[in-house]
């Protein structure tokens, strides 16, 4: 299967006073994973988003063309920050690979099965 | 032999569903299977050795007749080859592998994965693994039989579309898995309990319970050298030892200090002091253990004709650090005010969070107990009230109102 994992996080983290050093940490977390799934053989794809307020949302209410909203759809307090997806035979073994995702702050990876090819 | 089929066939379920869903890694086609391999059942006379190992091959072949029946016939012999990669004879029903492995546990793990939401893992695992009806589980659930029919969907497509393995997770995993499976039937006991405590007229909660207990006896037999799932156990067995003291013949509930021990199930105390016994042997204490080794002071009195209050104490004390609530505070308080007199389970009372507790029933009821023993009988009364407001089941009420009726305000 391929699971998407979302990574929610709080941009905050990454401009407050040591926010370079949060940065370089984080990198060095996503460079850690990335290193793992590819010495894994996994088929994963994945990118940075740019930041929250550069998002656009098109929001549909009971169907019709969907209006267009100035900003992410998340309704918390996180934005969405990035994406993988990943291969994983099952649920907790995507959960294992999400684990690995740093997260400084509050956040959450939320994870999402891809839609299968067959059904 | 065949007495009582319908029994027999209740019994062998968790196996045979767990046997089935291991082998088509698809709960409601498992489901089926077993429905029609028990029709199967009480149509024939067969009287196999082992019923479980006959229930298993004939819905195996129940299954396969199933997808024949929802493919072309050109793709059955793919879906065959899919469902049974290493069976060459369908049609064989009288080898059965001997003994039959063991798939009870899996099935569990499944049932209460920590993806799944609390409640529908509790509803599923009663539904799947017991067979329980639907319209049981959603009365102690207080919902509608739709809307837990709907929750119950819910959770199997959950475990189909988020790919939730069929596989009994590696040791290493087990930390958080066991601790969702401990979660579910703590929250499935609750449930029950309340519900049996407070039995309405006309409906017999046992079945729920009943059920319940098996689950965590089932847990406790497959996982030996876990000591909170033993705890656990021990703690749902000894509450269920209680059931036919809770409530006396007038329909009142009788609190658990006033219960006759006459009626207590000695057998059910035993067998939870024994699991309590091999629990210990790990030194790894924990919250199951903890809450049934409470219980088990509370049933000491079979013995002694006394309570402990200190040793109960104490034991809220260790429970508190392990599992700080206000819930656990509240039982402390209480405790206190038995092992030091009520003065001083009010001085205990008073430092509760009493706008968090404020909608639980059992702060006002140990309020009211509390202001009945130092005749303060306004007080009494007005937390008999709020305790009444609250909707407490029918037994609790009528209790309530006997105790509230007893006071006189001055």
């Amino acid at each position: 299967m391929q699971y998407m994992l979302l990574i929610n996080e709080s941009e905050d983290a990454y401009t407050g006073e040591d926010g370079a050093r949060v940065i370089e940490d984080v990198l060095a977390g996503h460079m850690k994973m990335i290193e793992k799934l590819s010495a894994s053989g996994n088929h994963w794809s994945g990118n940075r988003l740019r930041e929250a307020n550069t998002a656009t949302t098109l929001r549909y209410e009971n169907g019709g063309q969907g209006v267009v909203h100035d900003g992410p759809f998340a309704e918390t307090h996180e934005e969405l920050g990035g994406y993988y997806i990943i291969e994983a035979d099952d649920l907790d073994s995507a959960i294992e690979w999400a684990r690995m995702i740093p997260i400084p702050g509050n956040g959450a990876i939320e994870i999402r099965p891809v839609w299968p090819d067959e059904d | 032999m065949r007495t009582e089929p319908n029994r027999a066939l209740q019994e062998a379920r968790p196996q045979v569903i767990a046997a089935l869903a291991a082998h088509l890694r698809d709960i409601d086609r498992a489901e089926d299977a077993f429905a029609d391999a028990c029709a199967a059942y009480l149509e024939t006379h067969a009287a196999p050795r082992s019923l479980e190992a006959w229930l298993i091959a004939v819905g195996k072949r129940k299954a396969i007749d199933a997808i024949r029946k929802e493919n072309a016939e050109t793709r059955a012999i793919e879906a065959e080859a899919a469902v049974h990669p290493k069976e060459s004879d369908m049609g064989e029903v009288i080898a059965f592998p001997d003994p039959i492995p063991d798939e009870r546990l899996r099935l569990i793990f499944i049932c209460c994965h920590p993806a799944i939401a609390l409640e529908a893992r509790a509803a599923l695992a009663l539904k799947v693994i017991c067979g329980l009806p639907v319209v049981e589980i959603a009365r102690v659930f207080v919902t509608s039989e739709q809307a837990m029919f709907q929750r119950i969907t819910r959770a199997k497509a959950k475990i189909h579309d988020a790919g939730i393995a069929f596989e009994l997770p590696q040791p290493k995993h087990w930390g958080e898995r066991l601790e969702a499976v401990l979660l579910t039937l703590e929250l499935a006991y609750t449930v029950t309990y309340q519900d049996a405590a407070f039995a309405r007229p006309g409906i017999d909660s046992a079945q729920v319970s009943d059920d319940v207990e098996r689950l965590s006896r089932m847990l406790a037999e497959l996982c030996p050298k876990e000591p909170e799932v033993l705890g656990l156990a021990a703690l749902v067995i000894l509450a269920k030892s209680r059931d036919k003291a809770r409530v006396d013949t007038n329909g009142v509930m009788v609190p658990l200090s006033e219960q006759d021990t006459g009626k207590w199930d000695v057998n059910r105390i035993e067998s939870a002091r024994d699991l309590l016994h091999n629990a210990a042997r790990y030194e790894q204490p924990g919250p199951h253990q903890v809450m049934a080794l409470i219980q088990l002071t509370h049933a000491r009195r079979i013995y002694d004709e006394l309570v402990d209050w200190d040793a109960i104490v104490e034991l809220y004390d260790a429970l508190a650090l392990m599992r700080p609530s206000a819930i656990v505070a509240l039982n402390r308080a209480v405790a206190i005010g038995q092992r030091d007199g009520a003065a001083a389970g009010l001085l205990e009372f008073e430092k509760l969070p009493s706008k968090k507790l404020a909608t639980v029933r059992t702060y006002h009821t140990a309020n009211a107990d509390l202001q009945r023993r130092l005749g303060r009988q306004s007080a009494a009364i007005a937390a008999y009230r709020r305790a009444l407001d609250l909707d407490p089941a029918p037994a609790e009420k009528r209790f309530l109102e006997l105790r509230c009726a007893q006071q006189q305000p001055g």
